[in-house]
Formats: C-alpha cells, sequence, structure tokens
C-alpha cells in the first residue's frame, strides 16, 4: 500500500513538473524564436485594419522605454511619473507609464523585450545615435502623419530632418540641444583675460583665438602655462579646453569636411574619414593634447571622472564644448562664475556646432502603436511640449514654444546668455555626426578606436593613423555591400 | 512474508469500485512491475526521480539555448527579423584569410582582423595570469598553512578581496592605477625611484598587465582552495622525509608539491576555462573611456568583449553564436590537453604507476 502511495505520487511531481516546466520557461531572448515582423511597408500602418476596441473599461497601455538618452536622474524620474499622471487623468482609453532603464543596461533590456515579443510601445527621448543604431527596428510615423494631417509646420527645419532618412521618419520631434562653449569666468578673471565673444557674427573667434586663450587658461600645480618654461605636463590641475563627452565622429565635425559629421560619401560606399579638413582636425586635436598641452589626454580624462564631477563642474576644464543637456546636468550650484559662448570658426572660416535632436520613436512590432501614436503626439502637443522638454533639458522643437522656453532659461539659469543657445541652432551639422551609415556600430567602434590613439599616443602618426581609420571603414562598407 | 507479498500482489490487481479506483489501477497497471524489480534498481529509480526536475532545468535552460545558439550559429540573425541561413558563412568569416596573413604577415589579411587580435589578446592574458595566479595563491596558501599566532585573522584577511563584487573592485583598482590620482604611480616614483611609471589602463603596452595585477588581488578563493589540500597532506610523509634527512625544500618539492598536484590540476583547469572568458573587469574599465570598449588601441580587446560587441553592438546574433562555439571548442581543447598531460604530472595518494 506504502509503495503504491509512494509510486503515485512521485507520478504526480513528476507530472507537474513536466507542466510547470512546459508552461513557465522563459528561454534566454538568444534561444527563442523571433518574433514574427510586421511588413516593413510603410502603407501598411495607413491601411491595416483599425485595431480592435477595447473592452469597454478596459484602457491601452503604452509603455515608455526611457534609458537610451537623458531621463534616468531621480528628479527627472519624479517629474515623469508626474506627467503620466498628467496624461492618464485626463484620457479615459490609454494608459502611460515609464519604464526607466539605467543606460548601462538599456541595451540589453530593450533587446530583450523586442525579441520576447514584449516592446515597449514608445522609446526615448534619445537622438539620432539610438536611432541609427537600431534603425530597421524603429516604425515609420509618416503614414500616421499623414493619415492625421498632422501639422508640422510649427517645428524647427533641423528637427524634423536630422532624424529623417529617404526609408524612414522616425517620429515627432520634441527637442533640440544645440552645442556651445561654458566657460569658467573666474579662471578667466584669474588669467586677466577678455571673455569669448558672443556675437556669432565675429570672425575674429576662431581656432587659432581659442588656443591662444585655451594655453593660458591652462595650468601645472605651481600655475604656470604652457607657454612658462617651467610648466609640467604630468601636473596639470586646469586644462584650457575639453570636448570628450562626444565620439570621433562628434570631435572632427568642426572641421568641415565635405561630409561634415558622416565619413562617407552620400551612397554610403566610399570612406571619406581621411578627408583633408579631418587629418587637420586630427591633427589640431593631437597638438593641443600633446604640444601645446590645453587639451587633457586619456589619463588627464580619467583623473577628471574620477572625481565625480563632470570636466566643467569640477573647475578642471576652462572652456567646455557641449550641449543644452549638459545645462540640466551639471550646471547645478557651480562654485564659480560662468557664461556661455558661440563655437569658434574653423581652419575654413566656417561654423558648425553639433546639435543633437531628440524624439520618441515606436517600435516595429510593438502592440497598441495607435494608441502609441497618440501618446507621441500629446508628448509634443504645445500644451506640454515645454513641460516636457524641462525635464530632459532640451529647446522645444516647436517654434511656438521659444518664449515659454526662453522663460523658463531665465528663471533656471539667469547668469547666462540665453541668446547664445538659439542662434546655435543655424550652425548645426548637417550630415550629422550620428547619422546612419552601414553597420552603425562597428563603424563607431572602429573610428573610436581612432580616438583612443588620439588621446593616448604622444608619437602617433597623424596621417597614417587616419589613412588606417579610412582603410578600416572602407572595409567595413564594401562587406556590408557586398552582402546586401 | 509470502502472504504479506500475495496480499500486497491482490491489493494492486484487485480492481477498485469508483472512477478513482479504476484510474489508480489502470496507472499501477502500466508502471513496470516495481515489486519484482531489485532493491537497487528501486533506489536507483527513486534517485532518478528526485533529480529529474534539475535535469529537466538544465535541459531547458542550459543545453536548449545551447543547441538554439548552435543553430543561430549557421544564420544571419538581428533578433527582429527570423534568421536566415547562411551555412558556414560565419566560420568562413572567422577563419578567411588565415593563410594570407601568415604568407604575408600582416594581420590586415585576415577577413576579421578583430576576430585574431581579440584571440591574441586573450591568450596573452592567460598566458601571463594563469600561471601567476597559480602560483602566488600556491605561495600564499603555503604561508598560511604555517602555525603562527593569529593566523586565521591573515587567513581571512587574505580571503576578502576575493568575495568583493567583480565591479567594485574594477572600480577601486582603476582609480589606484590612474596615473594623476591613483596611489601607486606616486609610490613607484616617490618611493621605489621609478622615473617614468607606466600609464596602466590608458597604455596599450601595460593594460594587460594592470588587468594582471588586478586579478592577483583576487586569488583568495584559489588559495583556500590549495590550504585546504595542505591540510590534507598526510603528516607521516613529512615524518618519514624528515628522518630521512631532507630539508625544508626538499620536504616541499618531494613531499608538499606531488600531494599538491590534484588540487593544482584543479585550479588550473578552472583558472584556464575562466581567463578565457574573463569580461566584467575589462567591460567595467574600458567600456566609459575614450575608444571604448577595448581600449586603448584594442589592447583590452578580449574574446568575450569582441563576442558581446558582436551580439549587443552590431547585433550580428549569429556571427556572435558562431564566436562563442569557437571558444567553447577552443576551450574544450585546451582542457582535453590538461587532461592529457596530467597523467604525466598530477599523482593521486595510492595510484600505482607502471607495475601493478
Amino acid at each position: 500500500m506504502k509503495k503504491n502511495l509512494f509510486t503515485i505520487l512521485t507520478t504526480l511531481v513528476l507530472a507537474s513538473v513536466l507542466l510547470s516546466a512546459c508552461g513557465g520557461a522563459t528561454p534566454a531572448p538568444a534561444a527563442t524564436e523571433p518574433a514574427a515582423t510586421e511588413p516593413a511597408a510603410t502603407e501598411a500602418a495607413a491601411t491595416e485594419a483599425p485595431a480592435e476596441p477595447a473592452a469597454e473599461g478596459e484602457k491601452q497601455k503604452v509603455v515608455i522605454f526611457v534609458g537610451f538618452g537623458t531621463g534616468t536622474d531621480p528628479d527627472q524620474v519624479a517629474a515623469q511619473e508626474a506627467l503620466a499622471k498628467k496624461f492618464n487623468d485626463s484620457h479615459e482609453d490609454i494608459e502611460m507609464e515609464f519604464l526607466i532603464v539605467p543606460n548601462e543596461e538599456a541595451t540589453e533590456r530593450f533587446l530583450a523585450m523586442v525579441s520576447g515579443d514584449n516592446a515597449p510601445q514608445l522609446v526615448g527621448p534619445h537622438g539620432t545615435s539610438t536611432i541609427a543604431r537600431f534603425k530597421e527596428y524603429w516604425e515609420d510615423v509618416t503614414p500616421y502623419i499623414e493619415r492625421d494631417a498632422y501639422d508640422m509646420s510649427d517645428f524647427y527645419g533641423p528637427a524634423t530632418t536630422i532624424n529623417k532618412y529617404p526609408d524612414l521618419d522616425a517620429g515627432l520631434p520634441l527637442g533640440l540641444y544645440p552645442s556651445f562653449l561654458f566657460y569658467n569666468k573666474d579662471a578667466f578673471d584669474a588669467a586677466g583675460l577678455d571673455y569669448p565673444t558672443h556675437d556669432y557674427a565675429d570672425t575674429s573667434w576662431n581656432l587659432d583665438a581659442l588656443k591662444e586663450m585655451a594655453i593660458q587658461l591652462t595650468l601645472d600645480a605651481n600655475d604656470n602655462t604652457p607657454a612658462d618654461p617651467d610648466f609640467d605636463p604630468s601636473s596639470i590641475k586646469q586644462w584650457g579646453y575639453g570636448d570628450t563627452w562626444t565620439d570621433m565622429r562628434g570631435q572632427l565635425t568642426m572641421f568641415g569636411a565635405p561630409d561634415v559629421g558622416r565619413p562617407t560619401t552620400d551612397d554610403y560606399k566610399t570612406a571619406t574619414f581621411n578627408a583633408p579638413e579631418r587629418v587637420f582636425g586630427f591633427q589640431w586635436l593631437h597638438d593641443g593634447i600633446w604640444k601645446d598641452h590645453f587639451i587633457p589626454d586619456a589619463n588627464g580624462q580619467a583623473a577628471i571622472d574620477s572625481t565625480g564631477a563632470d570636466p566643467f563642474g569640477s573647475g578642471q576644464v576652462a572652456i567646455w564644448y557641449s550641449h543644452t543637456w549638459f545645462m540640466s546636468e551639471a550646471l547645478n550650484e557651480l562654485p564659480f562664475a560662468y557664461d556661455i559662448a558661440p563655437l569658434f570658426y574653423n581652419q575654413d572660416g566656417e561654423r558648425i556646432a553639433r546639435i543633437h535632436a531628440d524624439l520618441f520613436t515606436m517600435p516595429k512590432n510593438a502592440e497598441n502603436k495607435d494608441a502609441a501614436w497618440e501618446v507621441m503626439k500629446w508628448l509634443v502637443a504645445p500644451e506640454q511640449i515645454v513641460e516636457v522638454c524641462q525635464i530632459y533639458g532640451c529647446l522645444p522643437a516647436r517654434k511656438s514654444s521659444a518664449e515659454a522656453y526662453l522663460n523658463f532659461l531665465k528663471e533656471r539659469y539667469p547668469t547666462i546668455d540665453h541668446a547664445v543657445i538659439f542662434e546655435a541652432i543655424d550652425y548645426l551639422d548637417n550630415p550629422h555626426h550620428e547619422s546612419w551609415v552601414p553597420e552603425w556600430g562597428k563603424v563607431n567602434d572602429t573610428l573610436n578606436n581612432v580616438l583612443s590613439i588620439l588621446y593616448s599616443d604622444p608619437e602617433a602618426d597623424v596621417q597614417a593613423v587616419m589613412d588606417q581609420g579610412n582603410e578600416d571603414l572602407q572595409k567595413i562598407l564594401d562587406e556590408y555591400w557586398a552582402n546586401q | 512474508m509470502e502472504e504479506e507479498s500475495n496480499e500486497s500482489r491482490r491489493e494492486m490487481t484487485m480492481p477498485e469500485s469508483g472512477d478513482f479506483g479504476l484510474l489508480k489501477t489502470q496507472i499501477l497497471m502500466s508502471l513496470p512491475s516495481i515489486r519484482r524489480m531489485s532493491l537497487a534498481r528501486r533506489e536507483a529509480l527513486a534517485g532518478y526521480a528526485f533529480v529529474i526536475p534539475w535535469i529537466i532545468g538544465f535541459l531547458i535552460f542550459t543545453i536548449g539555448p545551447m543547441l538554439a545558439s548552435l543553430y543561430f550559429s549557421f544564420t544571419k540573425y538581428n533578433i527582429v527579423d527570423p534568421p536566415q541561413w547562411v551555412g558556414l558563412a560565419n566560420y568562413a568569416k572567422a577563419f578567411s584569410g588565415i593563410w594570407d596573413a601568415i604568407r604575408t604577415g600582416d594581420p590586415r589579411q585576415f577577413r576579421d582582423p578583430l576576430f585574431w587580435k581579440a584571440l591574441q589578446v586573450t591568450i596573452y592574458y592567460a598566458s601571463i595570469a594563469l600561471p601567476l595566479n597559480l602560483a602566488f595563491s600556491f605561495f600564499l596558501a603555503v604561508l598560511l598553512n604555517q602555525k603562527v599566532r593569529g593566523i586565521n585573522i591573515w587567513r581571512t584577511i587574505y580571503f576578502l578581496p576575493s568575495i568583493i563584487a567583480g565591479v567594485a573592485v574594477t572600480i577601486l583598482w582603476v582609480r589606484i592605477l590612474n596615473p594623476r590620482v591613483g596611489v601607486l604611480n606616486p609610490f613607484l616614483k616617490d618611493v621605489l625611484g621609478v622615473q617614468s611609471p607606466p600609464g596602466w589602463l590608458s597604455d596599450p603596452e601595460w593594460a594587460i598587465p594592470a588587468l594582471v595585477m588586478m586579478g592577483l588581488w583576487s586569488v583568495g578563493g584559489s588559495m583556500i582552495i590549495y590550504l585546504a589540500g595542505l591540510q590534507g597532506v598526510p603528516t607521516d610523509l613529512y615524518d618519514a622525509a624528515k628522518v630521512d634527512g631532507a630539508n625544508a625544500w626538499q620536504r616541499f618539492w618531494n613531499v608538499t608539491f606531488p600531494m599538491m598536484t590534484p588540487v593544482l590540476f584543479y585550479n588550473l583547469v578552472l583558472g584556464m576555462i575562466a581567463t578565457f572568458q574573463y569580461f566584467t573587469q575589462v567591460y567595467v574599465a574600458t567600456s566609459n573611456s575614450l575608444g571604448g570598449l577595448g581600449s586603448p588601441q584594442h589592447s583590452t580587446l578580449f574574446y568575450n568583449v569582441y563576442l558581446y560587441q558582436n551580439a549587443f553592438r552590431y547585433f550580428d546574433m549569429g556571427y556572435a553564436s558562431t564566436l562563442a562555439w569557437i571558444l567553447f571548442l577552443i576551450v574544450l581543447i585546451l582542457t582535453a590537453l590538461i587532461f592529457r598531460s596530467s597523467e604525466a604530472w598530477v599523482y593521486y595518494e595510492g595510484q600505482l604507476r607502471g607495475r601493478g
């Protein structure tokens, strides 16, 4: 009897384990068969049958995946939660929710969700680089715009073109992040230097002027500058200029190669990384690091990072080149006076100031796309866009919101020259320094390897390095096109 | 007993009334005739029954994904679109150009130079880190096997670093090794008189030695295993050696070391596997640096780092799966070679060699 009971119990245990294993198993994303993808045809969204109406009382859920760009600071998280509440209180049929993911985990989490057939309805805010990285993943919103006859005329021109490709309009513009120079006024006062001009038309503000100024602002432990004979480059406590919160393409954009921020020809088939303008730029930066010592090298960058503060806020870089998103992250209770100034003209008398443009995008295989489109429209609507942009530190992409945003800037950053921010938009880089190229990730890593040479090898042969980088890039392009 | 057996047999064969009784009878009648099995067989069946849940989990969560990745290694797969069968194309990509590269001595002849660079970096690291780790942890274990006052405190101190999370250790060492603000270079310069201390993680020549040094700090885990092995060496062997007039070194070389070879073998195999899977420390140390993962100048482009890049930065899951299986084969071959060589240098107590 006992043996029979044991047998029955063992059988039941085995059966329950088998059933639970089959029903609850969630294999790792790479092991699953991929979810069937929706057709990429742009007409699909406009012509597909409307989604089945939600059951009465049931809201359609729209999850906004935040993690590829800004939006993960605690203050921003709270503000986003308040924004979600505002939307949910005013919409009976859609429920919005922010899914905040740390930046360093964002790629893996997003891929896991997409491959597990659980794609978020919206992703953002993020910019050109994320759109380029995942270009095959995004829904083209052109059919939605056409279906709703959505008025795009209020958006700044660059905001609508930077993230648009012939085969993809990734989303409605949210905000722009023009770039300019942040400068430490106390450092200038201590060096007895005039502040940089705020006049965008002043062509005397160029590479040579910046170099001369930056050398005067670079100090070692004994307050010697690189112009002094006793200057010790191993003990620099303040550098004159820095621009390292970008990649290789970003750093070379200002020097004005024909393809500007894109290291290939228009057809993406020929590498142009070693264009003379970029070689000049690389040499200028290399000399600034290793010969004139006004730009921090790799060790200097690591030393600055180890303070836990950003390069400008730490007081170790007197002139720092960055974007408006830097303001919301870094300009909080600084111990010194600061202001902003236009980027300088390059060696050809041209000014090219990088810009970032953020938006929310819709994954191709997400559910509730119509609801996601409604949320996307709400986020960039005139009534909300300023509030949303205040969370993320962007300049609203709508021209009609400029005054409201200016008032916000005056209140939040009363001491800076706000006109510098708006005028910078006119000097944006196009083609963009983060724009799509074939094998975007591989190209970026290849060029960033060149960047590491720039900042770690004082003896680098600049032309040889750039030529090698171009050759490596050409190989990637050739392989890509051979497989098309 | 026979009556009990007959009775139990009748219980099993007599149909019971009711639906459940019928079901029970049918289940029992469909099972092997357990009562006629030997005790050993019944116990084995019970053992299998208890281990079945683990086996099921192993099949679903380990073997299943492995087989899936084997399939993906023959496909072009970017997660969003269905896998597209390409046969051996991914494997050809990894190994193409090898003869031209050998013939010309130019690594650019490889179709995928970074695959070979990653392999080179990994082997370079393993060739330094593995012997040093083995020797250093063994040395520490021998030191900590002494009968001195407070030895337990010393053992704890040397073991503690191995239980700190790899990420925290790496962040700490990145700071220590920073040439400008770290503590190591001033020590080398001011105390030891080194005129130009290296750039460590920012210098392509010194990045790997820096990582090796980082790894030596965390040898506590293998040290403990050696310590346990040392304490298992029979003391009568030492007594006999002393009687024969052996000095300390002779006792170590002729008694301690041979008796420790099984432990050494164990640590060697696990250490070899671990070095080929090296990833966390490099990721933490270089992902936010200028030049990104594997910098500076690909000097820290470990095999697993390159695999990660292909999977999660280039979204080439097919090629990443190929790299994973190539790594598996490399580690398998090396492990087999180590096992094969163990016959020559691993001594098990009581083992008879040569004539039986």
